[in-house]
C-alpha cells in the first residue's frame, strides 16, 4: 500500500480518499492472465467491437508488477494454483482480483480432481462474473461494478484486504 | 524473456544453478563458462499462447533445446465425461479446444453415431460442414490475430478479432452461444437452423474474401512480417511425420494429408475443394497455407449452401433423438406447446420416453471406435470405449495441439531466442486442447 | 530452409485405402500369434507386450503397410472383478454385457496410420494393472514420447526405455493415477448428495486418494 497507510484515518482524509479512489478506479491496469476459453473473450473485450479502451483500461500489462487488476479468466488447475498465487503476490498494492467465468468462480461443470473449485481458495476475489464464458459485455459490466466498489472503499478497507 | 528466479528449471545434474535477481547479471556472466544458460519462459507469459511453459537451453542467444512443460490447464475432461451421459459429453468436449468447439462436438458425435450405427440426416450433415468450416475460418483468424500481436502487429490483432466477431454472430444466432456451443448432438443437431441462416452465411461469404485479401495485402509484402517468419521454425515432412505432426504444419511441408479428403466424413466427399500445400516448411509457408485454407473453406461453404437439403436435423429413432424439433413457446422460452401437449396429455409412453431420455440418456452398444476429423490444427481423434451403458467407459482425445507441441523442440533448435515466439505461434497450440 | 523443401519419402495420397483383410493378412503372415478383431469397420490387432516393438517396427518399415504416423496412443483401465451391465430393453434394447476378469488390465491402444496408403488400424496390448509395465516405442515413433508420459501419468504404466518418463499433465508431486477406475473423480461434494455440506476451504483435501 502507498502513502495512505502511513496516515491516520480521519474525516479530513475523505476528500483525499475520494480523489485517490477516483484515480485508481478510472485507470485500472489489468494483468494478462488468460487461462482458457474466457481468455479469448477477455481478448475480444479489448478488440474493436467491445473496445475496453473506452473505460481507460486497454493497457493489458504483461508484468504483474505493472498491473493492479488480475482478471482470472478461466479454469484454475491444481498445477496452476501456486503460479497464480505467485503472480498475485508479485502485483503491487492496491490490487484487485476479478474472477471471470464459472470455472474460476466455483469450478463450474468440472467438479473433479484436476481443478481448484473456485479461485477464492487461492486469492481473495473482489468481483465474480458468471457465465461460460461470460460475454465481453458481462466482463465490462463486472469491471464497471468493480470500479464502483473501488470508488467507495476507504483506506482502512483497502488495507484490510491487501 | 522473463527470468523467474523461484521457478526450478529442468537442469541436468552437472548444471550450474544461479538465481538472478535485479541487476546482478555480472555474476552470471562470470560464473557461466561456456556461455550456456537455462531460462524459464512461462507459464504466465504474454507470448506463450495461454499457460504454456517452456524451459530454454541457450547458447548465447541461440536455442539449443526447448522443453515444453504442460499441464497448467489440465481440466480432467476425459475423466469427467465418464460420469455423464453421452449427450452431456458434447457439453464437456466442446470446452476442450475452445477455438474449435464445433470440431470437438462433431468428432465426438461421429464416434457415438458410429457405435450406434446410425446415419445422420443430410441436412444436419450439411449444417455441420458449414458451421465447421466457419469455425475453421474463425480459428485461423484468431491465429492471425494472436500471432500478429506476438510479433508486435497490433493492427493484425484488431483485424482478426473484428472479423471473428462476425463469425461468432452467426454461431450465436444458431446455437445461442458465442463459444462452447454444444449445438451438435449425437444423432444430428440440437435444433434446426434459423430462417435467416442462409442469408447470414451469404453475408459472411460476401464480407470475408475482401477482408482476407486485406490481410494478404497487409502482411504478404510487409518486410517485417517477412523477415520474422521466413526460414523460422523449419519442419520438414519426415521429421513432422516422426513427431506425429498433422494439419497445416504437415501440409506446409508439402504433404497433402487432409482427413476431409483422405477419409471423408459428414459428406465432405460431395464438395469440390483443394488441399493447399506449401513447400517452404517454415512459418511463412504456414501463414500462406492458413490464408489459402480459409479460401478453400469458403468454397466448401458456398457449395454446401447451394445444395443445402431440407428435412429433419435429427435421426428419427425416438430412443436416441433428443427432442429437437421444438419451437419456442408463446412466452419466448420453453418448449413447443404441441410437444408438451403430446407428452403430457396424449401418450404416457411418450412421457416416459422423454423422462428417461433426458435423465438417463440412451445406451450405446459396447465397442471401441476411433474417429478422426480434420480440425484447424490437424487430426483431432476421439478414441471412445463403450461398455454398453448410458455413459462412456472411456474417451481419449487425440489432440493435435498436444501432439504438435512435441515438434517445438526440433523447430526451435538453432533459432534465436526471439524466434521462439514465432515458432510457438506458427504451431498454433491451444492450451485447452493440449492439457484437456 | 531449402534442404527441408523436398520430402524424401513418398507422401502422395492414394485415394483408395488398403482393405482391412489385406492388412490383417499381411500382419498375421509375419506375426502368427497376433489376434485380429474387426468391428465397426475398424481393425484391431491384439498383441503380446514382447512382440509390441517388433510389430510396430515392422508396420512402420513394411512397404505395403507403411504406417509412418503413430496417430494416437491411449490407455483404458479394466479393473478386476465382475461388471454386469444390465439389459436396458426399455430404451434401446441392447443385450446384457458381462465383463469379468480375475486380473485387472490396463489396455494400451496404438493407432497406426499410413499417409501414403491412406489406411489405419489399431494395435492393442494389455498389461496387469497392479504392476503395469510395457516396452517404450519412442525408439520407433518419436511422437510416442508425450503420449507415453500421458499414459504413465494417468494410468501408471511404466514404459521401459522411455527417455524421460515423468508426469506430464498432473503436478510432479501428485499421488495416484487419476484416470484409473479405482481413482475417484474427486472435486467437492455437491450438497444435495448424501446431505453432505461443502467443508470450508482450509478443511478440504483436494488430493484425497483411495489407495
Amino acid at each position: 500500500m502507498g502513502l495512505e497507510s502511513k496516515l491516520p484515518n480521519g474525516i479530513l482524509l475523505t476528500n483525499v480518499e475520494r480523489f485517490v479512489n477516483y484515480s485508481r478506479s478510472t485507470s485500472l491496469w489489468p494483468a494478462t492472465f488468460g487461462l482458457a476459453c474466457c481468455a479469448i473473450e477477455m481478448m475480444t473485450s479489448g478488440g474493436p467491437r467491445h473496445d475496453m479502451a473506452r473505460f481507460g483500461m486497454e493497457v493489458f500489462r504483461a508484468s504483474p508488477r505493472q498491473a493492479d487488476l488480475m482478471i482470472v479468466a478461466g479454469r484454475v488447475s491444481n498445477k496452476m494454483a501456486p503460479v497464480l498465487r505467485r503472480i498475485y503476490d508479485q502485483m503491487s498494492d492496491p490490487k484487485w482480483v476479478l474472477s471471470m467465468g464459472v470455472c474460476a468462480t466455483s469450478g463450474g461443470m468440472f467438479n473433479n480432481y484436476a481443478l481448484v473449485q473456485g479461485v477464492d481458495h487461492v486469492v481473495p476475489v473482489d468481483m465474480y462474473v458468471p457465465g461460460c464464458p461470460p460475454r465481453p459485455e458481462m466482463l465490462l459490466d463486472g469491471i464497471l461494478k468493480l470500479r464502483e466498489k473501488i470508488s467507495e472503499e476507504t483506506f482502512a478497507e483497502q488495507g484490510a484486504h491487501a | 524473456m522473463a527470468i523467474d528466479p523461484g521457478t526450478e528449471a529442468q537442469l541436468s545434474d552437472d548444471a550450474l544453478e544461479l538465481f538472478v535477481e535485479g541487476a546482478d547479471w555480472e555474476s552470471v556472466v562470470d560464473a557461466v563458462e561456456d556461455d550456456r544458460i537455462t531460462v524459464n519462459m512461462g507459464p504466465q507469459h504474454p507470448s506463450t499462447h495461454g499457460v504454456l511453459r517452456m524451459v530454454l537451453d541457450l547458447d548465447g542467444e541461440t536455442v539449443t533445446r526447448l522443453t515444453p512443460i504442460i499441464g497448467y490447464l489440465h481440466t480432467g475432461i476425459e475423466k469427467n465425461a465418464e460420469v455423464r451421459t453421452w449427450v452431456q459429453g458434447t457439453t464437456f468436449f466442446t470446452r476442450m479446444d475452445y477455438l474449435a468447439p464445433l470440431f470437438n462436438e462433431t468428432a465426438f458425435c461421429l464416434g457415438v453415431e458410429k457405435l450406434l450405427d446410425i446415419e445422420v440426416p443430410e441436412r444436419a450433415q450439411a449444417v455441420r460442414v458449414i458451421l465447421m468450416e466457419f469455425n475453421r475460418i474463425a480459428s485461423h483468424l484468431v491465429w492471425l490475430a494472436t500471432g500478429g500481436m506476438e510479433l508486435g502487429s497490433t493492427t493484425m490483432m484488431v483485424f482478426g478479432f473484428r472479423e471473428r466477431e462476425h463469425v461468432l454472430d452467426l454461431f450465436e444466432s444458431q446455437s445461442g452461444l458465442r463459444m462452447n456451443h454444444a449445438y451438435i448432438r449425437p444423432g444430428g443437431l440440437a435444433q434446426d437452423v434459423t430462417e435467416d441462416f442462409v442469408e447470414r452465411c451469404e453475408a459472411l461469404l460476401e464480407l470475408l474474401p475482401r477482408k482476407i485479401a486485406d490481410y494478404e495485402d497487409l502482411l504478404k509484402r510487409n518486410p517485417i512480417w517477412n523477415d520474422r517468419l521466413r526460414g523460422i521454425g523449419p519442419l520438414d515432412a519426415d521429421t513432422a511425420t516422426r513427431y506425429g505432426v498433422t494439419g497445416p504444419l504437415l501440409r506446409a511441408a508439402g504433404v497433402p494429408f487432409d482427413l476431409r479428403k483422405a477419409q471423408p466424413y459428414s459428406g465432405y466427399e460431395q464438395y469440390d475443394f483443394d488441399v493447399p500445400t506449401e513447400t517452404g516448411a517454415d512459418s511463412y509457408a504456414r501463414f500462406l497455407l492458413r490464408i489459402e485454407e480459409m479460401r478453400q473453406s469458403m468454397r466448401i461453404i458456398r457449395q454446401a449452401l447451394d445444395t443445402l437439403p431440407g428435412g429433419p436435423v435429427m435421426v428419427a429413432d425416438k430412443h436416441i433423438a433428443w427432442p429437437s424439433q421444438q419451437s419456442l413457446g408463446v412466452d419466448g422460452i420453453g418448449n413447443d406447446p404441441e410437444y408438451i401437449r403430446h407428452i403430457m396429455g396424449e401418450s404416457m409412453e411418450a412421457l416416459i420416453n422423454h423422462f428417461k431420455l433426458t435423465t438417463q440418456g440412451f445406451t450405446v452398444p459396447a465397442g471401441q471406435v476411433y474417429v478422426p476429423v480434420e480440425s484447424p490444427r490437424g487430426e483431432l481423434g476421439y478414441a471412445i470405449t463403450s461398455t454398453g451403458t448410458n455413459k462412456p467407459y472411456r474417451v481419449h482425445v487425440r489432440e493435435p495441439s498436444f501432439v504438435n507441441l512435441q515438434a517445438a523442440d526440433v523447430m526451435a533448435r538453432g533459432q534465436m531466442i526471439a524466434d521462439v515466439v514465432v515458432v510457438v505461434a506458427s504451431l498454433d497450440p491451444v492450451m485447452g486442447g493440449v492439457d484437456r | 530452409m531449402s534442404e527441408f523443401a523436398v520430402p524424401t519419402r513418398t507422401h502422395g495420397l492414394a485415394r483408395v485405402a488398403l482393405p482391412l483383410e489385406a492388412i490383417a493378412a499381411r500382419v498375421t503372415a509375419h506375426f502368427p500369434q497376433v489376434e485380429t478383431l474387426q468391428a465397426y469397420g475398424e481393425l484391431t490387432f491384439h498383441v503380446a507386450p514382447e512382440e509390441l516393438v517388433a510389430l510396430l517396427t515392422f508396420c512402420r518399415d513394411d512397404e505395403e503397410l507403411d504406417t509412418a504416423l503413430l496417430s494416437d496412443l491411449s490407455g483404458v483401465h479394466w479393473p478386476a472383478g465382475d461388471h454386469v451391465i444390465e439389459r436396458q430393453a426399455s430404451t434401446t434394447g441392447w443385450p446384457e454385457y458381462r465383463i469379468s476378469r480375475e486380473q485387472g488390465v490396463i489396455e494400451v491402444l496404438y493407432i497406426l496410420r499410413s499417409l501414403s496408403r491412406n489406411h489405419w488400424f489399431r494395435v492393442s496390448v494389455g498389461t496387469p494393472d497392479d504392476a503395469p509395465k510395457l516396452p517404450s516405442v519412442t525408439g520407433v515413433f518419436a511422437t510416442a514420447n508425450f503420449h507415453e508420459r500421458e499414459v504413465f501419468d494417468f494410468f501408471g504404466v511404466e514404459f521401459e526405455g522411455h527417455p524421460n518418463l515423468t508426469r506430464i499433465l498432473m503436478p510432479d508431486d501428485w499421488i495416484g493415477h487419476p484416470h484409473r477406475k479405482d481413482y475417484p473423480l474427486g472435486g467437492v461434494d455437491i450438497p444435495y448428495k448424501n446431505d453432505k455440506f461443502i467443508p470450508p476451504p482450509d478443511e478440504r483435501d483436494l488430493r484425497e486418494v483411495i489407495d
